[in-house]
């Protein structure tokens, strides 16, 4: 034991004097922070911009439509003409546009509501929320006209009713953090990513010791080759948990992102994927023959690996048999964990998530002890 | 003499291939004893077993009367090893290196300094403790080595070639160290392609050759293995090819090897068969300069054992 605090200490002290390790630890989980905030910051403020061509005249229920809408808080809408409204769609002016046809307000009196016109550039991510208000509200005021049968006077008297609608609605603001937590989500994506090179960095120790020679003399001294690789994995495991509290700290502190989710779930699934991280790196280590046979092996299994998995683009974009495929990664279930800690899921109830990391880092330890155990060479020697 | 090593009956094998076959030797307390055996003879192999590198498949090694095997802690705190390959860290000072080293032996605090520091005196590296090996010379470097292996101060230290490719004054430096750390008690186990230098230091010499000890004794009992023996050297023109085969068909002619313009010859000394040797070698148009016979040595008796020269 005393001679492994010894290793570890010489271990530390080594990685700490090499300034390019400061960068490489801790810098380049920074720099995935900055990443994240370039691509989510500019993205969507809230607010719709869309343009009302109004071809159905001076309509009672039409003019009703546009109001809500207006009414919406969260719609900036701008009458036009349909010749106006598809040339400032196209130069970005307005996210969308909706034309309601001449007859749109006799349909709905009859209770059948004919097709609203929806344009946009940007698709589903801003007409989505506006289709479903406007078919809630269409939808209340055809059942109106449904149930009135033609009836005129019946109509307006209902439909003024429900428009002045006596109920009272306290309208409260709630901030919109899905930005802020796509932004945690993508970085711990990069933290993934530069935590898996650490282990492997910190891991090709092992090999650098064997390639020097000093091996020899380590395992020739009172320390066992088990000791030996136990204060390999302490080091890495103590790195890697500085490297999340930095990132962690400084996401916080220094950039004001809220990860959407308590701090201490977030670091025992972190924590347990480090496991993951190095026991993958002790398979490799336990393979490759050099060091320049590690980083090929680690280049080659690490940077797909975590593409496949989502770390760097969500993986809600990807085709489905990359979906598939990426259920085969440990990346995956560290995510799909992450992902639903900020939908406020308690860390108990993903356990099987967190039994899926488990069992990788005990699959990879095995087979990197069984591999060690294989090398009876001196040479290789654990 | 009270033995410090015991090896008895130790056998390792990798797979079908047996590198040590039910090797036995004892080493006593101030030996200095010189493991000789070409490339691949099982030198290595026994090296790393005695110094815990290795388990051994069959057999034991008793060091200082405790099994190594069973009680491997006692026995790696009791022995230092130099490694043929350096073995330190370029990135650290001479003083970190056998300071470190030192600390894996549970050194600490006032004696750990004191102790590194004499190490590093004791090889000649007191004024360079700050400096980084990276920057230093072969000879400085292997001088380091040494350092590292000794600071926790072994009862056996094993050397494995600690002289290769360095400058002759650090070579003779090195040898000194070896003698004085012999007389401060230390026990040595020292290997060596260099014949003169185990002649010269060691008090007791193991031939090994396919994993066993085929001749064991002092240099003087070793030679008189061979006194029915006799060494021929004969020195020739460099061109011109020279048939060893032809001249191991003479009569009496045990082994030749060729050393650059020298022909070494060993043959029965009850032969003679000198004439023949120099007719074979006009009828080979070889242009003959010089012709001696010399007394047996370490190098003859290795070849007449071996029938391979020690650098093979």
């Amino acid at each position: 034991m005393d001679e492994m605090v010894w290793l570890i200490r010489k271990t530390l002290k080594d990685t700490f004097r090499k300034k390019k390790n400061w960068f490489l630890y801790f810098g380049l989980p920074i720099v995935g922070i900055l990443i994240s905030l370039f691509f989510y910051s500019n993205a969507s403020t809230g607010t719709i911009r869309a343009g009302v061509v109004n071809q159905d005249g001076s309509q009672v229920v039409t003019s009703g439509v546009i109001r809500y809408l207006e009414g919406l808080g969260q719609v900036q809408v701008t009458p036009l003409d349909e010749e106006t409204l598809r040339a400032r769609i196209a130069s970005g002016d307005l996210d969308c546009g909706i034309i309601f046809e001449q007859g749109f307000a006799d349909r709905v009196k009859t209770g059948e509501p004919g097709h609203i016109r929806i344009m946009s550039v940007k698709g589903e991510s801003v007409t989505a929320y506006i289709k479903a208000m406007l078919q809630s509200y269409i939808g209340n005021v055809a059942a109106i006209g449904k149930e009135t049968k033609g009836d005129e006077a019946a109509f307006a008297r209902i439909y003024d009713s429900y428009s002045q609608h006596p109920f009272k609605l306290k309208a409260t603001a709630q901030p919109d953090t899905s930005n802020e937590k796509m932004m945690s989500y993508q970085t711990i994506g990069y933290l993934i990513t530069f935590m898996m090179f650490s282990a492997a960095n910190l891991s090709e120790i092992i090999l650098k010791e064997k390639e020097n020679r000093t091996f020899l003399r380590l395992l020739s001294s009172p320390m066992s080759a088990r000791a030996y690789v136990l204060s390999n994995v302490v080091v890495s495991l103590l790195l890697i948990f500085l490297q999340i509290v930095v990132t962690l700290v400084a996401m916080k502190l220094i950039f004001h992102i809220d990860a959407g989710m308590p701090t201490f779930p977030l670091i025992v699934v972190l924590l347990l994927f480090a496991l993951t991280a190095i026991g993958l790196a002790l398979t490799i280590v336990a393979f490759a023959k050099s060091t320049s046979a590690a980083g090929a092996m680690r280049n080659m299994i690490i940077t797909p690996s975590c593409l496949l998995a989502g770390c760097y683009f969500p993986v809600n974009i990807m085709p489905e048999t990359v979906r598939k495929i990426s259920s085969f990664l440990p990346q995956h279930w560290l995510l799909d964990s992450i992902d639903q800690l900020q939908q406020g899921q308690s860390l108990g109830s993903l356990y099987v998530n967190l039994l899926i990391l488990g069992g990788f880092a005990l699959v990879f330890a095995l087979i990197a002890v069984y591999r060690f155990g294989k090398n009876n060479d001196s040479r290789q020697f654990v | 003499m009270s033995h410090v090593l015991e090896i008895r009956n130790l056998t390792k094998k990798f797979g079908d291939f047996i590198a040590v076959d039910n090797m036995t030797l004892n080493i006593g307390e101030g030996e200095i004893f010189g493991f000789l055996g070409a490339n691949g003879a099982g030198k290595s192999t026994t090296i790393n077993m005695i110094a815990s590198l290795l388990r051994p498949t069959k057999g034991e090694i008793v060091l200082l009367g405790k099994n190594i095997v069973k009680d491997s802690k006692f026995a790696k705190m009791n022995t230092g090893i130099v490694p043929q390959e350096l073995a330190i860290y370029e990135d650290m000072t001479a003083y970190e290196n056998v300071s470190f080293f030192a600390g894996l032996y549970g050194l600490r605090g006032a004696m750990l300094r004191e102790r590194t520091e004499e190490a590093l005196a004791f090889v000649g590296l007191g004024d360079k403790h700050q400096s980084f090996p990276k920057n230093f010379s072969g000879g400085m470097k292997r001088r380091l080595n040494i350092a590292c292996a000794i600071a926790h101060l072994p009862k056996l230290i094993i050397m494995d070639e600690p002289t290769v490719g360095i400058d002759p004054q650090s070579r003779n430096y090195i040898l000194q160290s070896v003698r004085k750390l012999n007389e401060m008690g230390c026990t040595i186990i020292y290997t060596s392609h260099y014949m003169e230098e185990v002649e010269e230091i060691c008090t007791r010499i193991a031939i090994v050759d396919h994993g066993k000890i085929i001749a064991e004794g002092t240099k003087e009992q070793l030679t008189s293995i061979i006194t029915d023996t006799k060494e021929i050297w004969i020195g020739f023109r460099a061109d011109g090819a020279i048939s060893i085969e032809s001249l191991q068909g003479i009569a009496g002619v045990t082994a030749v090897r060729q050393e650059e313009n020298t022909l070494k010859i060993v043959s029965k000394s009850e032969v003679n068969n000198l004439n023949r040797i120099i007719q074979q070698l006009i009828k080979d148009q070889v242009e003959i300069r010089s012709v001696e016979e010399q007394a047996p040595n370490l190098e003859s008796v290795f070849l007449t054992l071996t029938g391979r020269n020690l650098r093979d």
